[in-house]
């Protein structure tokens, strides 16, 4: 076996592991820290990819994988921040984001197979919901979507696309999204079981 | 006794400020730059509002009193021979406490006998008006200016105050958001939650929904308070928004099993420019008695 298809195989292990803990973080600018970080081995698991079967095979993933690695960051920044001027450029960043994603999603659907554009084209209206509802405040929206998006994304890599003749089998691919679905399941059962706290902390009355 | 004067940040109506015997040193507003109108005396909180809420690309500003307008207030009062304690807004977002203070500085040689306490009560609109209250209540008991100033201390660590706006579209007027910030926030429905941390605005969190945000205040100061309703003053204003108060007042008392007897308030300029019609204030405190031994 190649070299560097181990190397992707292990660069795809690592980012299940980030992938999985980031969904256990409540605090948006650590969620980011940690997932940005799983997008950067994603990243370099798909070039490792490129470099055992050549590099245009897997140009268009890359491209996807540092596209998020960079909005992860960039969101990372701007939460960790949190002034209104930091909040102000995450949002202008965000609608450039979701423009980016369009265009390129539009364009790679349009070169789909005509048996398989509609699976293309759920995954992508999730994609840009996902970019959304990692925005949006609170702990619940990233974490609904990412299900959706991860099922979304399976169903473009499973035995589905057989019956269409636009099979890709990509195991590490789906194990990735099945983490991260594992991962929000166990963060629901850890969340059930916590004892309940109201989601605006007011300040106890107490000397400061 | 002594005399008390407060800026009019803390939202003392002039009927209350006279039943109390506290003298309020107003904050001005200008539309346009040309005439300074003095809150409360020549413009009423309700007028201010309505027009903001009615003309679309009004920018208005508020200012602090100066240092004149405050030894204006001191004066009397010092040739009546009283001592004073002034309470300010937060110096964090005004310069009242800075007017105030330098008054009292150019005071000092003219009156050595009488002393002016200025207080800076990292605090604004109903939250200040809270500790104005029990500043009141204490001067009211018979307790010394020392003894006042030391209990009020106390009682301004603990102070906390909330608001809820309806909309983001003043905070962006005032520049404290921007225009994306807004017309995002608009689309979404989102309602920030802001709060006073060491006398600066933060922002809390941000809720999707009125009728949420309303609901989740509830709860969040329900826990706040848990154990806590007998030491505790709290009080609720609003923007043009008598009715959702009401409930409010109304849905927290049932939470906390408790009255809430200080009345429903309407916020002035200084929290209101900035909040705008719709938004929704509540403040609370530990009793002055907390800190008595």
């Amino acid at each position: 076996m190649n070299t560097w298809f181990l190397v992707a195989q292990i660069l795809g292990v690592i980012t299940i592991c980030f992938e999985f803990a980031s969904y256990q973080i409540k605090d948006k600018s650590k969620y980011f820290l940690c997932t940005g970080i799983g997008s950067l081995f994603w990243t370099s698991m798909f070039v490792s990819i490129g470099l055992a079967t050549g590099i245009g095979t897997q140009l268009s993933l890359i491209i996807g994988a540092t596209y998020s690695t960079i909005r992860n960051l960039v969101f990372w920044r701007i939460f960790s921040k949190n002034t209104p001027q930091s909040k102000e450029f995450g949002l202008n960043f965000l609608l450039v984001m979701i423009l980016i994603a369009l265009v390129a999603g539009v364009i790679t659907v349009m070169n789909m197979p005509a048996q398989v554009r509609w699976m293309h084209i759920l995954a992508l209206i999730m994609a840009v919901s996902f970019v959304i509802c990692q925005y949006l405040p609170g702990v619940h929206y990233v974490r609904i979507a990412v299900v959706v998006y991860a099922f979304a994304i399976i169903l473009t890599q499973t035995p589905l696309n057989i019956l269409y003749g636009d099979f890709r089998w990509n195991v590490m691919g789906i194990l990735i999204e099945l983490a991260k679905i594992a991962s929000v399941v166990v963060f629901y059962a850890r969340y059930r079981s916590e004892p309940k706290k109201p989601h605006l902390q007011f300040a106890k009355p107490s000397a400061l | 006794m002594f005399q008390i004067i407060s800026d009019s940040s803390c939202d003392f109506s002039p009927a209350e400020a006279k039943a109390h015997h506290i003298e309020i040193v107003p904050f001005y507003i200008t539309f346009d730059q040309t005439a300074h109108l003095k809150e409360g005396i020549d413009i009423s909180k309700e007028a201010y509002f309505q027009r903001l809420k009615a003309e679309k690309n009004l920018f208005p500003q508020t200012s602090q009193p100066s240092p004149q307008d405050y030894i204006d207030a001191y004066t009397p009062h010092l040739d009546a021979g009283k001592d004073i304690l002034s309470l300010t807004i937060s110096s964090k977002v005004s310069g009242s406490y800075t007017s105030a203070v330098l008054a009292a500085d150019m005071l000092k040689e003219e009156y050595p006998d009488r002393t002016i306490l200025v207080m800076d009560s990292l605090n604004g609109s109903i939250g200040q008006g809270l500790i104005l209250t029990e500043i009141i209540k204490m001067r009211d008991k018979g307790y010394s200016l020392a003894e006042t100033a030391a209990l009020a201390g106390e009682v301004i660590k603990t102070a906390k105050i909330y608001f809820t706006l309806d909309s983001l579209e003043y905070l962006r007027r005032g520049g404290r958001v921007g225009p994306t910030t807004a017309l995002v926030g608009g689309l979404l429905g989102l309602r920030p939650v802001l709060h006073l941390v060491d006398g600066t605005v933060a922002q809390l969190d941000s809720v999707r929904g009125s009728k949420r945000v309303m609901q989740l205040m509830e709860e969040g100061i329900a826990a706040a308070l848990e154990g806590e309703t007998q030491h505790v003053t709290l009080a609720i204003g609003h923007i043009l928004r008598e009715e959702d108060a009401a409930t409010f007042k109304a849905n927290l008392e049932a939470a906390l099993h408790m009255t809430i007897t200080n009345p429903v308030t309407e916020v002035g300029v200084t929290i209101g420019t900035h909040a705008g019609p719709g938004a929704l204030v509540v403040a609370y405190c530990k009793k002055y008695e907390t800190f008595v031994r």
